[in-house]
């Protein structure tokens, strides 16, 4: 028998029970899942943590968490992270049980205040104690809001960075940047929402919707095993004639990739195309040579296509990389028994598609790099010296001092630090 | 009379390039009769990141200079800067001992050494301690006090200072070479000197080295260096600017910033776009001009508003009549004039090499160590005859090194 004609009954899909719970922590957090819940996703959690109970009130979100009722009386953190660190330690239980038998956490939050900074770590150390893949989407707050702020916001990323399998920081500034002239502040903060909301349908598309090549839950784990790296995420849209090209040039573009080239190569890569009933093989190729000339060298590429009726004409690529921080030996996580049995008699195409990047182009990138850069391996090893808690957008300042004046990092680009929009 | 020769280096180690000028001291004139230059390795923002690679090129300069020259180094005149220096103005003052209030020698020494005696904090060496004039009963004595009357003796001085390890780090890369420092300069010193006159200098003036890792400014007033300071801030910003703004590498975000790069906003037309590389070449792209000029403008414009901002009330546009002069690699930005004209409020020229010197030692990227060589001078010419005597030395020091 052929095993493409093996139908996919309903109780095979009823076995695969992955379980996907987004959780927002704080006030940002918060904004961003009810922002989600209007998309409407099914097999998706809604959760939202905070110490503000007006602010929860006002929540369309079904699973609401007041944590720190007898520290902050239910008032908010106050801007302080060490108040928010303790109201999320007094409610560890309750936070123990709203994060149960969840395979994946999306952790959003806004990094700066009290209840986002001081919160997320512990959250996501109770959900990566429960044995669930965490993957934390922060903002980190502009430039205008002052260095204590962001001092704040760099400190919770350091300890988020130890915790979560995945850190997906987005600086607000780059959102300032994206900002057309007279979009209200509203919109913008719904873009940056928008934002983290494609890179969430995406990883959910990975595991729920029907793929060309298809990627399960394992193989996800697999790409974030290593925690304490900097992890790249960008997204790029398509439509129309040139679906495919535009969809590459977009990725390119991608203000979440605001990082120079040489930051830009990851060890391991996640891509996920997403595309209509007319994606061909032959496009999913092209995008792939694209996204590998790009983003990895000798990277391990994991990749997933998905058809998605609704979006005929339309590509999306999602990428996300993970690297890892010189020989930092990170402790391996404990590999829960996997629940879903999605891998059982799968159909051929639907094989974890695992391999090296494409062995010929591996050559000749490999002998430039021993050329041109020979301290490559050296600067990877010196890179975790410095701490990673930084924003990313330093660029060829990264690992050196910081440059402070009036509270502003002077390495940052000033255009980007006054909000002063280019044009691409 | 060779062996009466004394052979001066001057180093400047600058995150761009380094640049080694020999001098031959006669005892009554100086010729430059080596130059080396090597591109640097191992520096960020002035400071040593690698000392390996940085003490490498180093080396390379000073034997290309001394190959040139064809005479060893007996010592060598240092440039410094840095994001780690700092400054500070204490001042001190005496009542005249004699019972004549006439102004002894130990009167100046005492009020000297109280002025200097600030205790710096841990870890921290001077570079340099600047006088400010003597004031004699609240009058400004622009000499030495000496045998003047008065009942008060007052003296300031900037104090400029350094993180101890990282001065260190400098010199001995230069005693690596088994050659000897004979002393430390301020950037800001040595270029400022290059490219203001004494007239300018009596009447107030700011001269800003924008080099390529730091920038060095140093305000000149009654004739005499007032505050100086470094900003670790200068081109390399914005090429990395550039080349985070375009997604591109620093490589071609360098070619941009030098081809398309400007201090103000002049295009106007958003969809005026430009070639990366301009040859046809498969995987050129196309930028648009303004997004360049925004870049860089609006980072040359924060830069020289953070050196507003670092002197404070002493720079007023009335006490800096002589206005602002621009100089270093990154001084050679279009329109960078305009810029600073704007942001302090006084006319702004770029700073203009003494006539005398030949044309292959104009560029904007040497005054700091030609400046270095000027010290030099100063040092063994004497202090009050230096500015005198200079410009004939120095004339001199031009002709031979275009002969040669």
């Amino acid at each position: 028998m052929d095993l493409n004609e093996l139908p996919l009954d309903a109780s095979l899909s009823a076995e695969r029970t992955t379980t996907i719970k987004i959780i927002g922590v704080g006030g940002a957090g918060s904004n961003a899942v009810d922002r989600l819940k209007m998309e409407n996703l099914d097999r998706l959690q809604l959760a939202c943590i905070n110490t503000d109970s007006q602010a929860l009130a006002s929540s369309p979100v079904q699973e609401k968490l007041l944590i720190g009722k007898q520290i902050t009386r239910g008032l908010g953190a106050g801007g302080d992270p060490e108040i928010g660190r303790d109201a999320a330690e007094a409610d560890r239980e309750k936070i123990a049980a709203a994060v149960k038998d969840t395979d994946l956490v999306f952790l959003l939050a806004g990094m700066g205040g009290g209840t986002g900074s001081g919160a997320s770590p512990i959250v996501a150390e109770i959900a990566a104690e429960s044995g669930a893949l965490v993957i934390a989407f922060v903002s980190m707050p502009f430039s205008f809001e002052g260095g204590r702020r962001l001092k704040q916001a760099e400190e919770a990323l350091r300890n988020l960075r130890q915790i979560c399998d995945a850190v997906i920081a987005l600086p607000n500034d780059v959102v300032l940047q994206e900002a057309a002239e007279n979009e209200t502040v509203l919109d913008s903060f719904a873009r940056a929402d928008h934002w983290v909301g494609r890179g969430v349908k995406s990883i959910w598309a990975i595991l729920y919707k029907t793929g060309l090549i298809n990627l399960d839950f394992s193989t996800l784990r697999q790409v974030f095993q290593h925690r304490g790296g900097k992890t790249l995420f960008g997204l790029g849209e398509g439509s129309g004639e040139n679906a495919v090209n535009d969809a590459i040039s977009s990725l390119k573009l991608c203000p979440l990739l605001h990082v120079p080239e040489f930051s830009r190569k990851a060890d391991r890569l996640l891509v996920n195309i997403v595309g209509g009933t007319d994606l061909t093989l032959a496009k999913v190729n092209a995008i792939m040579s694209a996204v590998g000339e790009q983003f990895g060298r000798d990277a391990n590429f994991v990749m997933g296509a998905v058809i998605d009726e609704s979006r005929q004409g339309q590509v999306e690529i999602c990428v996300i990389g993970t690297s890892d921080m010189g020989g930092r030996p990170v402790p391996a996580r404990r590999i829960q028994p996997v629940k879903t049995k999605s891998q059982v008699s799968a159909p051929v195409a639907e094989a974890p598609f695992t391999e090296e990047l494409i062995p010929q182009e591996e050559v000749p990138s490999q002998a430039i790099d021993k050329s041109a850069k020979p301290k490559s391996l050296k600067d990877k090893t010196a890179q975790h010296e410095f701490g990673f808690g930084e924003l990313e957008s330093r660029g060829n300042f990264e690992r050196t001092d910081r440059n402070l004046f009036d509270g502003q990092d002077l390495d940052v680009p000033t255009y980007l630090r006054k909000g002063i929009k280019i044009t691409l | 009379m060779k062996s009466k020769h004394t052979f001066i280096a001057a180093v400047e180690i600058g995150t761009s390039k380094i640049t080694v000028f020999i001098g031959e001291y006669s005892g009554r004139e100086l010729a430059i009769i080596g130059r080396g230059e090597c591109p640097s390795h191992g520096i960020i923002k002035g400071s040593i990141v690698d000392f390996k690679k940085a003490s490498d090129a180093t080396q390379t300069a000073l034997l290309q200079a001394q190959n040139e020259a064809g005479e060893d180094i007996d010592c060598v005149f240092l440039a410094q800067s840095g994001g780690h220096l700092e400054g500070f103005y204490n001042e001190a003052s005496v009542n005249v001992k004699s019972a004549d209030n006439m102004i002894s020698q130990s009167d100046i020494r005492t009020v000297c050494e109280l002025a200097k005696a600030k205790m710096l904090p841990e870890g921290r060496s001077v570079v340099h301690n600047i006088q400010r004039p003597f004031r004699v009963d609240g009058r400004l004595v622009p000499t030495s006090p000496e045998h003047l009357m008065g009942q008060r003796l007052e003296v300031g001085y900037w104090t400029v200072h350094g993180q101890k390890q990282r001065i260190a780090d400098f010199i001995h890369i230069i005693g690596g070479g088994n050659l000897q420092v004979r002393e430390v300069i301020l950037s800001s010193l040595a270029s400022g000197h290059m490219i203001t006159t004494p007239e300018e200098r009596q009447n107030g003036v700011l001269a800003i080295d924008i080099g390529a890792g730091t920038t060095d400014y140093v305000l000149y007033k009654d004739g005499v260096a007032h505050t100086t300071g470094v900003v670790a801030v200068g081109g390399a910003h914005l090429t990395n600017d550039l080349s985070l703004g375009l997604r591109l590498t620093n490589d071609k975000a360098e070619k941009l910033k030098l081809r398309f790069g400007r201090a103000v906003v002049q295009s106007k037309d958003k969809n005026d776009r430009v070639w990366l590389d301009g040859n046809f070449a498969i995987g050129d792209r196309q930028f648009s001009r303004q997004t360049i000029e925004q870049i860089t403008s609006a980072r040359m414009w924060e830069l020289l508003e953070v050196v507003k901002k670092k002197l404070g009330n002493a720079f007023t546009p009335e006490t800096c009549s002589a206005g602002v002069v621009l100089t270093g690699g990154s001084a050679k930005l279009p329109g960078i004039t305009d810029c600073a004209s704007t942001v302090f409020g006084v006319a702004a020229h770029l700073g203009e090499a003494p006539s005398w010197l030949a044309d292959n030692l104009r560029d904007p990227g040497y005054q700091t160590a030609l400046g270095l060589l000027y010290y030099s001078l100063s040092g063994k010419a004497g202090k009050a005859s230096a500015s005198a005597q200079t410009s004939g030395l120095l004339g001199k020091i031009s002709r031979l090194f275009s002969n040669s």
